[in-house]
């Protein structure tokens, strides 16, 4: 939990592999940079991973993104009744009557729908991954855009929603293309902030290819600046995560922006 | 609580204007929360959404959750900001006499609610048109009243009727008709998860009501864009 040699993983960062460190629902300590034409698993020596645990340390971080998992169908039972106390607690705070008509089954209604959520707790890139790795001989730019995203916001627990645009250039794997809307759900149906949860995407594609350069756009509206606070309703929040020659060559990445916006 | 409308709109207008007297009562208690007692229930609140977030696996001390129970009870409290307003506290001073009978609408009128079967929110616009009865209402008040209505724990069928209901016992109009087309995020972001499914409803009270003429010339100017 090295908090404190966090560094902002902004698009200036220079080339050098950082040291990895511990990681907390995907915080990340210096970079993942891939060489072009990669070498294999071997040259994974440094990934950051996506672990969603605080408990975990980062002792096998080579293996890390394939052990994202923190809840599983049976915790997710379990915790139901305390989840519906709560939010019994929660519609009493605010004044209403838990006993009407309408609010009944809420607490129930509302435990699950939470639970639903964030059920990309429950699941890991892994198991959705292994057997959509096919040896393609292709190079050219692979984009599947307009993918739908729906997260929560980790501060006000409000939804998040817009759209996710991935491309990646292939180093001889290509990966089933419902892989990369899958890896956008596993991240996205948790709590949340887009800058991090483009990265995650960014890098788990990454980690299960190493393809030559990704690219990562995510297109938002925040709920909690719609509905509440500062109020503004046309507001967008765009983030991007570039990797590999997708960071190096402007005219790769201009191609991809190019073909997502059209 | 959260104004049910008992008034059998149905069977017309005069029956509806004394149904109306009779819930008049009633109104004064429908404010169930007083601003003053939203920061003594933060702490509960706050100890809910620990335990909520405990429970959903995550861990309540990283550093982007730290301050979440307080920042999110603070959120679903301004949601749920409805419950103390009433009607009469904001109208009261923007009701103006004037020789007007013809059309008022106010459309496009965004509106953020919260669905009391899943505490997920819903949202859309909402378009309002009414035929004063030598009686205008400020404009804003409008939108005002669908704040009222909106910030609380909702169903969109009522929250339709209850802002119908609140404009026709305020000014007495000759008629109201309301509009409300939503999207649900519990049907987009779960369940079902039909992204682009809207649903609408509306209430049409006095003579939109009865007179189908005038019906048709509200819907048709509130939809055209």
């Amino acid at each position: 939990m090295d908090h404190s040699k966090q560094t902002q993983y902004s698009s200036n960062e220079k080339k050098d592999a950082g040291a990895s460190s511990s990681v907390l629902n995907g915080h990340f300590d210096g970079m993942v940079k891939r060489p072009a034409g990669g070498t294999g698993r071997a040259a994974a020596s440094q990934p950051p991973g996506a672990e969603s645990s605080s408990h975990r340390p980062a002792a096998s971080v080579m293996e890390s993104w394939r052990e994202e998992r923190t809840r599983s169908v049976e915790d997710n039972e379990m915790s139901l009744p305390s989840l519906a106390a709560a939010y019994t607690t929660i519609l009493r705070g605010l004044g209403e009557d838990p006993q009407r008509q309408g609010l009944l089954k809420t607490p129930w209604r509302a435990a699950t729908a939470m639970q639903f959520f964030t059920k990309g707790y429950q699941e890991k890139i892994i198991d959705v991954l292994n057997d959509a790795i096919f040896d393609e001989d292709h190079d050219e730019m692979v984009i599947v855009k307009d993918i739908d995203m729906f997260s929560m916001c980790e501060h006000h627990l409000v939804p998040i929603f817009g759209r996710v645009h991935i491309g990646y250039l292939p180093n001889k794997r290509v990966l089933g293309l419902s892989k990369l809307a899958r890896i956008v759900e596993i991240y996205s149906r948790r709590l949340q902030v887009q800058e991090r949860l483009t990265k995650q995407i960014a890098v788990a594609i990454t980690e299960a290819l190493q393809p030559t350069g990704v690219g990562v756009v995510i297109e938002a509206t925040h709920m909690c600046m719609v509905m509440r606070g500062v109020q503004k309703m046309n507001s967008k929040t765009v983030t991007s995560t570039m990797l590999g020659v997708f960071r190096e060559d402007p005219k790769t990445r201009d191609e991809f922006l190019t073909l997502i916006r059209s | 609580m959260n104004g049910h409308c008992n008034g059998k709109l149905n069977d017309g207008f005069s029956e509806l204007i004394i149904d109306s007297k009779k819930s008049a009562a009633h109104r004064k208690h429908e404010t169930s929360r007083k601003e003053a007692e939203d920061m003594s229930r933060l702490p509960a609140l706050e100890a809910a959404y620990t335990s909520i977030l405990s429970e959903l696996g995550e861990d309540t001390d990283r550093q982007g959750l730290l301050r979440t129970p307080l920042r999110a009870a603070k959120a679903m409290q301004f949601l749920t900001k409805g419950y103390h307003e009433t009607v009469e506290d904001i109208l009261n001073n923007a009701i103006f006499d004037e020789d007007h009978d013809e059309m008022v609408i106010v459309k496009d009128i965004d509106m953020f609610s919260l669905c009391e079967h899943h505490l997920v929110p819903f949202f859309g616009k909402v378009h309002i048109g009414y035929i004063p009865n030598k009686k205008v209402v400020g404009l804003s008040k409008l939108a005002r009243i669908v704040e009222i209505f909106s910030r609380r724990l909702q169903v969109q069928e009522r929250l339709t009727k209850q802002i119908a209901v609140g404009i026709l016992e305020a000014l007495q109009p000759k008629g109201v008709a309301v509009v409300i087309e939503a999207t649900h995020m519990c049907m987009v972001m779960r369940g079902v998860q039909k992204m682009n499914s809207r649903t609408v409803t509306s209430t049409m009270l006095g003579v939109y009501l009865e007179d189908p003429k005038t019906r048709e010339e509200f819907l048709t100017l509130s939809q055209r864009v």
